[in-house]
This record gives C-alpha cells, structure tokens and sequence, in this order.
C-alpha cells in the first residue's frame, strides 16, 4: 500500500521545516508548525516559537497555532474544528503543548525529531496516550515522528551553537562543534505500535520500523531546505489561511455528497 | 541554615510534614528493597590498608560513574585469629573484566597484594532513607554509612512564612467560592508570588470562555505581560540578576492540583514552589497517588523541578469539581 499520506506529510512538513528556518533567521528557537484540516487538505494556522520575543515560557509555536485558530474560527466552534485537524511540528510536542492538544481533541500529530528534554508523545512521557489528560471524545491521539526528521535536528543544532542572551547566565556555546553527520536512531517504537507504522507509511517499510532507521526519502539532509532563507513562507501562508473557510468547505462537501 | 533541632518550625521529617498543615509531594524514592549493584572487591591484609585507600580514591566517582558514597569501602572478615579486610574497590561499571581491574591496579601500584579478587558482591545502589533502614541494608547486603536523610537537610533549609502562606490561601479559597457563587463552572484560582513577595498576581480559570485558559497559564501570560512592561521601562540597564526572567523564582497558589499541562507549564516557567489545596485524583500531575503518577515537579525523566506542598489543614476548604475536570 504506497500510502497516499507519505506525499501530503511531506509537502506539509517541508513547509513546516521552512517556517522553523525563518524563526531561526529572527533569533527564535528554531521550531514551527502548520494545522491542516483533513477532509480538505488545507493549512488553517501556523505558529513559531515566540518564547524569547514574548518573556514568556509557554509561547510554543503550537499555543501561537491555536491562538490563530481561536481567532479564525471563534470558540464555539473550536473543539469541533479540532477534530478535523491535523498538527505537522517540525520537534516533538512538550509535555505541555501535547496535553493542550489532547484537551481540545486534535486528530493527529505528525513531527520530526523527538524532544530530547521534554518530549510528550513518546520521548519522555506519552500524554497522547495516557489517562489523566482528559480529550473531549476521551479518546487518544495518534502521533508519527520522523518527517524530515535530520533537517528538524539539524536546524536546532544551528541554533544552539548561537547563545542564549536572555537566559540569566547565558553559556559560552561557541567551542561547540556543530555536527552534521550523525544522528540518533530513530527509536519508532517508543512512539508507535509496528501495526500503526505500517497503517500510516505502508507494509514495505516496516523493515525500517524494526532496523530503527529512516524513512528512504529522509536518510540525507536537505541541505537546500534548511540553509536557503525563506522569508516569503509567512507570506504564503497567510494567503492560505486567509482563503480557508470553513462555511464554503461545508457546502462543498455537502455537494459533493 | 538552621541547625535541625534550632529550626523554630515543627517539622517531621519522616513524614515530610511543616507545622502539621504542609505536606512535602514527592517522588517515593525510599525504596523497601533497594536496587542492587554488583561491586570489584579484594581481600588484603590490614597493614596494607593504606595503599588500598589511595586506591579506593583513585577510582571512585567520577572516573566510577556510580556514586558510592553512601558505601563504608571496608569490611572486616575474621577468620580463626586471623583478621582480613574486604575492600570495595569501584562497581562493576567502572571495569567489566577481571583483567582490567588486575592491569589497572598493577599500573597504579606494582606492589599491591591482595586475594579473592572478585565481583560477585553487591551492595544498595541508593543510599537508605531512614536510620532503621541503613541498619537492616548494612546486614543484609553490604555495611552502609549514615549521615541522615538528605531530603531532612532539604526540608530544614526551606523558608516557610506560614502566615503569609495562610493569607494566600485564604485569599484564593475565598475567591474559588466567589467564583463558583457567580457562575463559573471551574472555580480555579491560582496566586503568583513574586520573589520579594511585594507583588501578587490573583488569576481565574476562564476555559468556559476560552478552552485551555485555565488560571495556571492565564496567571504566566500576565507575569509575561508584567516583565514585558519592566523591559520596555528599562530599556538601556544591564540584565542583572534581579532582572525579572518568567516566573523565575516564584511561589505559585493554587485551590487544585495542576493538570500535564499546567504542571509542565510551571516547569518551563522556572517556578520555585507550588502549594495547592485540593488534590484531583484523576487529573492531577504531582502527587504519585494523582492521574497518571507523573510527579511532573520531581519527575527523574526531566531534569528541572520545583518544590511541591499540599495543604492538609481543615481550613480553606474549595468547592469540588468533577473527576474529569483538568485544573
């Protein structure tokens, strides 16, 4: 089954990788993401970290996403967007961000790298999939690392060899050497069941899934995507977002029917 | 810091318990049986103790990297008339083969003797939690040292203003009923105390207005939005260490026990201590008996925390909330 879903996450997160770079030619972590709304394929907000710019801890690129879509759609209809939507985030969402996902019952998440320090969808907790975070079905999220998975890597690598001058005691970073050849296993299944792997990228990759490797469109680096400037992403995507309508999409699909 | 027995609070410490009203949440780290690992001894007479002991020094942490502190390095056997001694020398970590523990010590000193070079010992990993505890590991496995429970020294050293905390809580279980009387069906209330504890910020959960604004993150957004104001009026000074940086240093109050989200939150945040009244069996994130056991604040998967009370005094009491409720 050449999945379908393999061609759609990666256009979705090759925009999101480009949104990450843009953050990091402003001085923000380099960590971005776009909501696309499943039925119609179509991105309906974006967010980049915004932590240093507004002093705030919790300015994660997902919470600027979903202040977009609460702006956009009002909240009385946001738990019933939110179904419909899928995350693509070029790192793993923190514990924080997964469990406010959860709460207001997105459908899936798709990501790059996993979150090293605080990751919530397998790393170093699995809120998606835990008890006590309520979603408002009471169901569970599933969620799929490994999309353009070196490029997301590799971008928080380019910043972390830069200082932090907000912190208090900012750290000397710059006798770091910045690696570009090796790259942790990609652990699949601290994240998905073997029979979800093969659900979402197709039976002829489970290989992959049980040699922890990489997907065979991600084994090298970009180098293009993630060292070209994109300034014209923000551009681009509010064009999107701002022909997305979810009355229009309604009756169409109606029609359709 | 106060001597223990000086300090003009009541502590038990067994119990992690301030002036009967605090309790200290934590990790159950004080295990009934502990983790065991297996160690490198010798046997060697007592004149030569010395040498050992320079030996002992030589390898322990952090060329050893498995603390061993907590260990006496010595035992005494005694045979008939004769007395050896067994020496620990470093874990089974440090070396894995028998040669490599027979080169390194003949590099270190060509004139070591010792027998029975071995590794089938074992001894605690962690150090015991309570002085009874220290006696029955010392028999059963290997002899222990005991300097008392480190949390104990923790404890002592923290600063409890327990009439100002009193008014904090009072202040938000009061609003909490507020709230409730005027209709909102999350009656949540947290306070932020600033460092000098000058300034304190009140929020209310307004999720039924704004789904995931619950007081925890709408009480961060407004110390962010305060810090932005002090960075605007300060333009030009230096970033000192009183600079205002999140909620860096913080006290944190509020009526129920946090969710994943909020609890992460707090993390991020950098906060110094958080006391909550009402524990959410079902949803919380601190306590290990709440939610999930998650313990965000004292959890050994990440490597920030902050400290954690509930109250368990009668006063202060705050309205319930359903079992699904995230706080």
């Amino acid at each position: 089954m050449e999945n379908d879903a393999n061609g759609v996450h990666f256009s979705h997160m090759r925009t999101a990788i480009k949104l990450a770079k843009y953050a990091l030619d402003h001085g923000e972590t380099p960590v971005a993401c776009i909501f696309v709304h499943s039925p119609t394929n179509k991105i309906v907000a974006y967010g980049l970290n915004d932590t240093n710019n507004s002093l705030s801890g919790i300015a994660h690129a997902e919470f600027i996403g979903i202040d977009q879509i609460k702006a956009k759609f009002g909240v009385d209809r946001l738990l019933d967007v939110f179904k419909d939507l899928v995350l693509y985030v070029t790192v793993e969402p923190c514990i924080m961000c997964a469990s406010a996902l959860k709460q207001l019952g997105i459908q899936k998440v798709i990501f790059g790298c996993g979150n090293e320090r605080f990751g919530g969808n397998g790393t170093i907790l699995s809120i998606n999939k835990d008890d006590s975070t309520r979603s408002p079905s009471g169901l569970v999220y599933e969620s799929f690392p490994g999309i353009f998975r070196k490029e997301a890597v590799m971008l928080l690598r380019y910043f972390y060899v830069k200082e932090n001058d907000h912190a208090p005691t900012p750290r000397n970073k710059s006798d770091r050497n910045l690696d570009t050849e090796t790259f942790p296993d990609m652990e699949w299944s601290k994240y998905v069941e073997r029979s979800q792997f093969a659900q979402e990228f197709g039976s002829q990759y489970l290989e992959i899934f049980d040699c922890n490797q990489d997907l065979p469109q991600f084994s090298t680096v970009d180098c293009d995507l993630i060292d070209n400037p994109c300034d014209d992403i923000i551009n681009y995507l509010e064009t999107q977002i701002n022909s997305f309508h979810l009355d229009n999409i309604h009756k169409k699909i109606k029609l359709a029917k | 810091m106060v001597k223990k027995r000086a300090n003009p609070l009541r502590i038990d410490f067994k119990k992690g318990i301030i002036e009967d009203k605090l309790l200290q949440i934590r990790n159950e780290e004080t295990k009934e049986v502990p983790d065991l690992i297996h160690i490198w001894t010798v046997d060697i007479s007592p004149k030569d103790s010395k040498k050992f002991i320079e030996l002992v020094r030589f390898l322990a942490s952090p060329r050893d990297p498995v603390s061993l502190l907590h260990i006496k390095r010595v035992k005494k056997n005694v045979i008939g008339s004769n007395t050896s001694l067994m020496v620990a020398l470093c874990s089974i970590q440090l070396f894995n083969s028998k040669d490599e523990v027979i080169r390194t010590l003949q590099e270190f000193n060509r004139d070591l003797v010792y027998e029975n070079l071995t590794c089938e010992h074992q001894a605690p990993l962690q150090g015991p939690g309570t002085k009874e505890q220290a006696i029955s590991w010392s028999e059963k496995y290997w002899p222990l040292i005991w300097r008392g429970n480190p949390n104990d020294q923790i404890l002592n050293d923290m600063e409890f203003d327990m009439l100002f905390i009193k008014d904090i809580l009072k202040k938000i279980s009061e609003k909490s009923k507020e709230e409730l009387a005027n209709g909102n069906k999350r009656p949540i209330v947290t306070a932020f105390v600033e460092p000098s504890k000058k300034e304190t910020i009140i929020t209310t959960d307004s999720c039924c207005t704004t789904p995931l604004d619950h007081s925890i993150m709408n009480g961060i957004r407004k110390v962010a939005e305060n810090n932005m104001k002090y960075s605007r009026m300060h333009p030009n000074t230096e970033k000192t260490k009183d600079s205002p940086y999140l909620c860096l240093g913080y006290e944190i109050y509020t009526t129920h026990e946090p969710c994943s989200m909020c609890s992460m939150a707090l993390i991020h945040s950098r906060i110094k201590r958080c006391i909550f009244i009402e524990p959410m069996a079902h949803t919380g994130s601190l306590t290990v008996n709440s939610g999930d056991g998650y313990c965000m604040h004292n959890n050994r998967l990440l490597n920030s925390k902050y400290e954690v009370f509930q109250w368990i005094g009668d006063e202060y009491k705050v309205p319930a909330l359903p079992r699904d409720t995230c706080c």
